[in-house]
């Protein structure tokens, strides 16, 4: 069950694709919201 | 509200009930009641994820929110996305393989009985109370659009919902969270769209944003810091957000059943993780376009007059108080000022679409908003009166009292529809998750051992039934917690803490055993607590604070200061490090 587990980690070969991937979905948010935040004031 | 509303909120929450019922086909035990026998796909999973944690309270309160503290609340989710990470890595492969129906059980396999007891009344006391308060979210539109019975409201609002949750369990709140789902998002897209095309001709879409963020509503990113370093009392910021909204949705979403018990319907771990992880990507990005609901309103009420007070009922108790006549003289200088804001608004656009200087007419419409709150807040203090005794918070009524004053017929039976139903989803899965809790955790371990599988369905039933009940009696002390939206959320914060520091304990911190994270986890509940309850012990008991020592004093008025958001993480380091050295004490002990 637990190696059954191990495989299935969705989309991306390993959870650190995943966390690199999160990490860099947020940081590319953060500065369209700074721009966004900026532009409009 | 006309004939054609009536209809469309009528056939939307009778359509929604009969769904349910209709879709309340399961097995008649446990796994099929509280885990629809785990066959759902990942998308289900996801719209019920949401349909859980997006309640009433987020289309009431945000939009007022960002009205009138603008969109820096998105921060509160940046640290969902990572939390959504750990969780598919520890917590969802831990529960699917246990095969549990609650978190909880699995803690009585790492501690003992009395930690997993423990842990459950916690929940069960934070999820009964903020259900509760989720109830009389959608309530007060109703009293106060209709004038009616706040108390019989309630009663109506939670009774609706309660029949197909009782009757079709985790399978028909996923199912009926679906359809909700569609039809929240279609009401607030079209008011979007409506919010601009109510706007003077020649006003669009970017002219909207550019007015609300001159006047400092689209404050997205804010950091926190101030002449004097970082305030740590500055509820919403990019650290409270990364660092406090990381505890908190990894505490939500793994420690509170009534997430937990979302993605345990799903049919494999693969599902939970892709419907957990999607959740994680689309949650920020629709909280940004809910909050810009919100901006967007400000900006209309830059062009037309805003209510004194968005709570027309207040303003009726103050009409007919000894206040009547001050009340008279703030409402003719506000007319006047919105009248004057009018102006400023159309030449700061006229000035900005012809490439002239803006600054002159920002100024001037800064000046002017800041007169026109001094006013609102000469009101409030007016409510704040004894001999009024009114509710000073109007934040949840302000998107409300735009719907009710702008929208076209049919739109405002779909928007409160909208309202009702986005409670509904976030009820009926609390109710599913408190019984539960009571039924796995409680009543099959203490109340009665051998059940069999028809009356675990029953028992179950019942159970869902009286906390519906138990959450209607709740909602009917909710009146005074402000801005709804933050009640639960500060609520949550008290207790979901310590809850996922047990959790952290037991996933990673092997050598702690079960008594040194019992004890632990109460005395940090209680440090949590009093700190919370500090600043009022300390005018109702000032003789017994002035007794304690001075060390636990300045601690205390420390914890007090904190904002509500790093308690989650302070509760769960506190239970972390509490249980490593409560463990090492008592290991010596027994040595």
């Amino acid at each position: 069950m637990s190696d059954e587990i191990k495989e299935k980690v969705p989309v991306f070969r390993s959870w650190n694709l995943w966390y690199a991937f999160v990490i860099l979905f947020l940081v590319v948010l953060i500065i369209l919201f700074t721009f966004f935040t900026n532009y409009f004031a | 509200m006309s004939q054609l509303d009536w209809i469309v909120l009528g056939v939307s929450l009778i359509g929604i009930v009969a769904y349910g019922l209709y879709k309340s086909k399961t097995t008649r035990d446990l796994d099929g009641y509280f885990l629809s026998n785990r066959t759902m796909p990942w998308y289900l999973v996801l719209l019920s994820i949401m349909g859980t944690q997006a309640s009433a309270i987020t289309f009431l309160s945000a939009p007022g929110q960002a009205y009138t503290d603008g969109m820096r609340f998105v921060q509160y989710y940046f640290g969902l996305p990572l939390a959504m990470v750990l969780l598919c890595i520890t917590f969802v492969p831990i529960f699917h393989k246990l095969k549990v129906y609650t978190a909880y059980e699995y803690l009585e396999n790492r501690f003992d009985v009395k930690t997993r007891t423990l842990t459950s009344f916690l929940f069960l006391l934070q999820r009964g109370l903020s259900t509760g308060i989720s109830i009389y979210a959608p309530s007060i539109i109703l009293s106060s659009l209709f004038g009616w019975n706040i108390f019989w409201t309630n009663i109506v609002m939670g009774g609706l919902l309660i029949i197909y949750t009782v009757s079709g369990g985790a399978r028909a709140v996923a199912y009926t969270q679906q359809l909700q789902f569609v039809i929240i998002f279609v009401g607030m897209a079209v008011t979007a769209y409506m919010v601009v095309r109510l706007l003077p001709n020649g006003i669009d879409f970017i002219d909207t944003l550019k007015v609300s963020g001159r006047l400092g509503k689209l404050n997205v990113i804010t950091t926190g810091n101030t002449d004097k370093g970082f305030n740590w009392n500055d509820r919403y910021n990019i650290w409270s957000g990364i660092i406090g909204g990381f505890f908190l949705a990894l505490s939500y979403f793994g420690t509170d059943q009534s997430q937990v018990g979302r993605y345990l319907t799903a049919k494999s771990v693969s599902e939970s993780r892709i419907g957990l992880l999607m959740n994680g990507l689309v949650k920020v990005p629709m909280q940004f376009l809910i909050l810009l609901v919100g901006a967007m309103v400000f900006t209309f009420y830059q062009f037309n007059q805003a209510p004194l007070f968005f709570n027309q009922t207040q303003v009726a108790i103050v009409e007919s108080s000894s206040y009547k006549d001050s009340l008279h003289i703030i409402q003719q200088r506000y007319s006047s000022l919105s009248a004057q804001k009018k102006k400023l608004v159309e030449q700061f656009v006229g000035d900005y679409k012809s490439g002239r200087n803006t600054d002159q007419p920002v100024t001037a419409l800064k000046q002017v908003n800041k007169e026109t709150e001094k006013l609102r807040s000469d009101f409030k203090n007016i409510l704040e009166k004894e001999d009024v005794n009114g509710d000073s918070n109007d934040t949840n009524y302000i998107f409300l009292r735009f719907v009710v004053d702008y929208m076209p017929k049919g739109l405002v039976g779909l928007l409160i529809a909208v309202i009702f139903l986005a409670s509904w989803g976030s009820i009926a899965a609390a109710l599913n998750s408190l019984a539960s809790t009571t039924v796995v955790d409680i009543h099959k371990k203490f109340v009665q051992l051998d059940c069999t599988e028809a009356q675990d369905y029953s028992i179950s039933k019942w159970y869902t039934f009286a906390w519906g009940i138990f959450s209607i009696i709740i909602a009917q002390f909710a009146g005074n917690m402000g801005s709804l939206i933050e009640a639960v959320n500060v609520l949550g914060s008290l207790f979901y803490g310590v809850i996922l520091g047990i959790f952290l304990v037991a996933f990673y911190m092997k050598s702690i055993r079960g008594n040194a994270v019992f004890i632990s986890a109460i005395l940090v509940e209680i440090i949590i607590i009093l700190s919370f309850v500090w600043p009022w012990l300390t005018k109702k008991i000032p003789s017994v604070i002035d007794k304690m020592p001075s060390f636990i004093q300045h601690f205390m008025e420390g914890m007090a200061n904190i904002s509500f958001l790093w308690l989650n993480a302070i509760g769960a380091i506190g239970m972390i490090v509490m249980s490593f050295l409560l463990q090492l004490v008592l290991k010596k002990r027994t040595n």
